[in-house]
């Protein structure tokens, strides 16, 4: 198991990169040995990828997201499998190479990220804490998704609006189906981390009954929910459109990645897990 | 005529006699050019004369080919000439209006101008169809034989390969399909999309035809002629007419507004504009204004959500695709080879088939001689066994030459031709009919 892990932690973001230049042959050249081997390629990584994460919860008896490593892991492997869906549905590829692309930065920030050996928190076995990580990892999961999607969406805004046209054009779906996708993932990611911070909240409450609420991550975190509220709310109002949501959507990636590796290095222990 | 190395006779022959729009100007093309009917009776005249064994046309605007698999070359070469070329266009007989290929070049050219590398716009997709038409022509009239019915059927394969695996024929290199496209990045469905048409003259109609033949159903028309909408209207009947004056009511639901009309003042201005995308929400509305002077005020194209192309960026967007369509060219050539030399080894194989029809019928004789011979000696009701049993016999020990005369990839493939003549004194006479 220990091997198999080893190997797994060098072999998935390689994998990943190669799945992810598959896809870029089908992008940039409609390479024909590319188009038939990226989605196998992607299915077969995303079960290696499966059994990586099946494999470390075996191993340390936890849910994999003990550490910011693992969370990472987990979040690309969510991105990857949501994009297998997407691609399944709507049966068009050009966005593989795009989120493919993002899985493997999100997987190598594991791999560099890993730690040999996890902490073992007792507090992984809860119920309430199982459903705060999942739903907390589906919004990043959703937030991580709707910025690649805003990344397309900006592209093709801007060069149809200059009138100017390069590779990416004719070869993304069009602006209306990226917004709406956008919009979708940002929902999900929003109502996820709503339904994180709720259960978050019930649990540190029945353990620390103290000051909790002062930790930067919670801190950082209401403000990454701050933010998505405020791109919700903008869009109902009308006050907002596609540019402008796409815009506070890569700025709330930021923000999440920010949270999420930088706060919980430097400036957390309450909630250094994750 | 003087056959070069690479058009070196090898299977049937193949002959190719054309011109095109690279050769002949439109006067001396549409001189030439066949209806289907007219197709049809070439062909039948064509294969009533003894020097052509099959035949078959390709004819459009920008080209007439006639490709025949010729008894005698030199005879068939004049006939073509006769028959179509010189007939109807005399001033063909210049040098260089007309071009002749043989063999590999002519399967070549085929191949090459179903893949849309002959045509006047690069990769052209009707061409495929014409190509696809053609064959169906030669197949009811019955002019296609073995050779050209798989030259078809290759150059079709081909021709379907270099735009479903290469991006040829991606991309719009007209106005219309111009106009089409950039509706396609930025609406999820022409269907659903209201497009408004500000003028109804030949810009307009052209942008119409690609529209609808895309899926466009809710056409708006807007212009000042009763006259030039009821006309507009004989063509597109579905199209709602509009008086131009009206047209700011349109807009507020249109998503597609294409301006065509030569007025000289702007249609729409930045105010009209700001005040159609207040009503709008978040859908964007893409405007293009083909009107030169501009129909459509340019500061316009500083409203959010809004997104206005002029002239120039569909020419961008044109010339862009052009340049995309150039740089398929060497995977296409690719494509093209690999069937080519798939298609060429199979016509290679076509000279093993005469000599071991012969070789079998020579092994029958002799299997039926024996056995005549010898049958006397052996109970009747053995003789089915020792049928069947000698026809076994022969047909495995003939198995294997068979199968390495018909091997075209062999280098010796004629002199191992040759040797097979010689051992077995065959006379390579020719007389059955080649394998399809």
């Amino acid at each position: 198991m220990e091997t198999f892990l080893s190997i797994a932690v060098v072999l998935l973001p390689v994998a990943y990169l190669l799945v992810a230049v598959a896809y870029g042959f089908v992008f940039f050249s409609s390479h024909p040995t590319a188009r038939r081997w990226s989605t196998p390629g992607l299915l077969a990584t995303l079960g290696f990828h499966a059994l990586y994460l099946i494999g470390l919860a075996v191993r340390w008896h936890q849910f994999p997201a003990a550490t910011v490593s693992q969370a990472l892991s987990v979040m690309a492997f969510a991105v990857a499998a949501v994009y297998a869906v997407v691609e399944w549905h709507g049966r068009e590829r050009s966005t593989g190479f795009w989120l493919v692309g993002l899985v493997f930065f999100f997987q190598l920030l594991s791999a560099l990220l890993g730690r040999p050996e996890p902490p073992d928190l007792a507090r992984f076995k809860n119920a309430l804490i199982g459903l705060h990580i999942s739903l907390a990892l589906l919004g990043y999961t959703g937030f991580a998704v709707a910025a690649g999607y805003s990344f397309l969406f900006l592209q093709l805004y801007r060069e149809l609006k200059g009138g100017r046209f390069s590779t990416f054009f004719g070869k993304l779906p069009p602006l209306e189906i990226l917004e709406r996708m956008m919009l979708g993932a940002v929902t999900t990611g929003f109502l996820a981390l709503t339904g994180a911070a709720i259960s978050g909240a019930f649990w540190a409450e029945r353990i620390f009954h103290s000051s909790w609420q002062h930790d930067p991550k919670i801190l950082s975190t209401l403000a990454i929910w701050g933010l998505y509220a405020a791109v919700l709310l903008m869009r109902r109002l009308r006050r907002w459109q596609g540019r402008e949501t796409a815009i506070a959507c890569l700025a709330g990636l930021g923000a999440v990645l920010f949270s999420l590796v930088a706060v919980n290095f430097f400036f957390t222990d309450f909630h250094g897990f994750l | 005529m003087h056959a070069t190395d690479s058009e070196k006779v090898e299977g049937p022959p193949l002959l190719l006699v054309g011109t095109d729009y690279r050769c002949a100007p439109i006067e001396l093309r549409e001189r030439i050019a066949l209806s289907p009917r007219e197709v049809e009776a070439v062909l039948v005249e064509l294969l009533a004369r003894p020097a052509v064994g099959e035949a078959f046309a390709l004819s459009t605007c920008n080209r007439t080919e006639i490709y025949v698999s010729p008894r005698d070359e030199n005879a068939a070469y004049r006939e073509l000439l006769e028959l179509l070329f010189l007939r109807r266009a005399p001033e063909l007989a210049h040098p260089g209006r007309l071009f002749v290929h043989r063999n590999g070049e002519a399967a070549r050219h085929l191949l090459s101008v179903a893949s849309g590398l002959e045509s006047m716009v690069l990769g052209e997709p009707e061409i495929l169809g014409q190509v696809k038409q053609a064959g169906a022509i030669a197949e009811q009239v019955g002019s296609a034989g073995v050779l050209l019915r798989r030259l078809l059927r290759t150059a079709i394969a081909t021709g379907g390969r270099a735009r479903s695996d290469t991006a040829i024929a991606s991309g719009a290199v007209s106005l219309g399909y111009a106009v089409v496209e950039l509706a396609r990045n930025v609406f999820r469905d022409l269907e659903d999309c209201r497009v408004l048409l500000l003028g109804a003259g030949e810009t307009a109609r052209l942008v119409a035809r690609s529209l609808t033949e895309r899926g466009a159903q809710k056409l708006t028309v807007a212009n000042r002629s009763e006259e030039r909408l009821r006309a507009f209207r004989e063509e597109f009947p579905d199209v709602e007419p509009l008086p131009l004056a009206e047209r700011l009511r349109a807009l507020e639901t249109a998503d597609l507004v294409v301006a065509t009309t030569g007025a000289d003042e702007p249609l729409l201005v930045r105010r009209d504009l700001q005040q159609a995308m207040r009503s709008r929400g978040s859908r964007p509305l893409l405007v293009v204004d083909l009107g030169v002077p501009r129909n459509v005020d340019p500061a316009a194209g500083r409203i959010r959500n809004l997104f206005l192309q002029s002239i120039d960026s569909l020419e961008n967007l044109i010339e862009r695709n052009l340049k995309r369509r150039r740089e398929e060219v060497p995977k296409v050539e690719e494509i093209l080879e690999r069937e080519l030399a798939r298609f060429l080894a199979w016509q290679r194989s076509l000279d093993a088939e005469p000599i071991i029809a012969e070789l079998q019928r020579q092994a029958e004789r002799i299997r039926r001689q024996e056995l005549d011979g010898a049958l006397a000696r052996f109970p009747p009701e053995t003789h089915e066994d020792l049928e069947r049993m000698t026809r076994s016999l022969v047909r495995k020990i003939l198995h294997h030459p068979s199968v390495r005369l018909r091997d075209p990839s062999a280098e010796d493939a004629n002199s191992r031709l040759a040797l097979v003549r010689e051992l077995f004194q065959l006379g390579g006479d020719g007389e059955s009919e080649p394998e399809a």
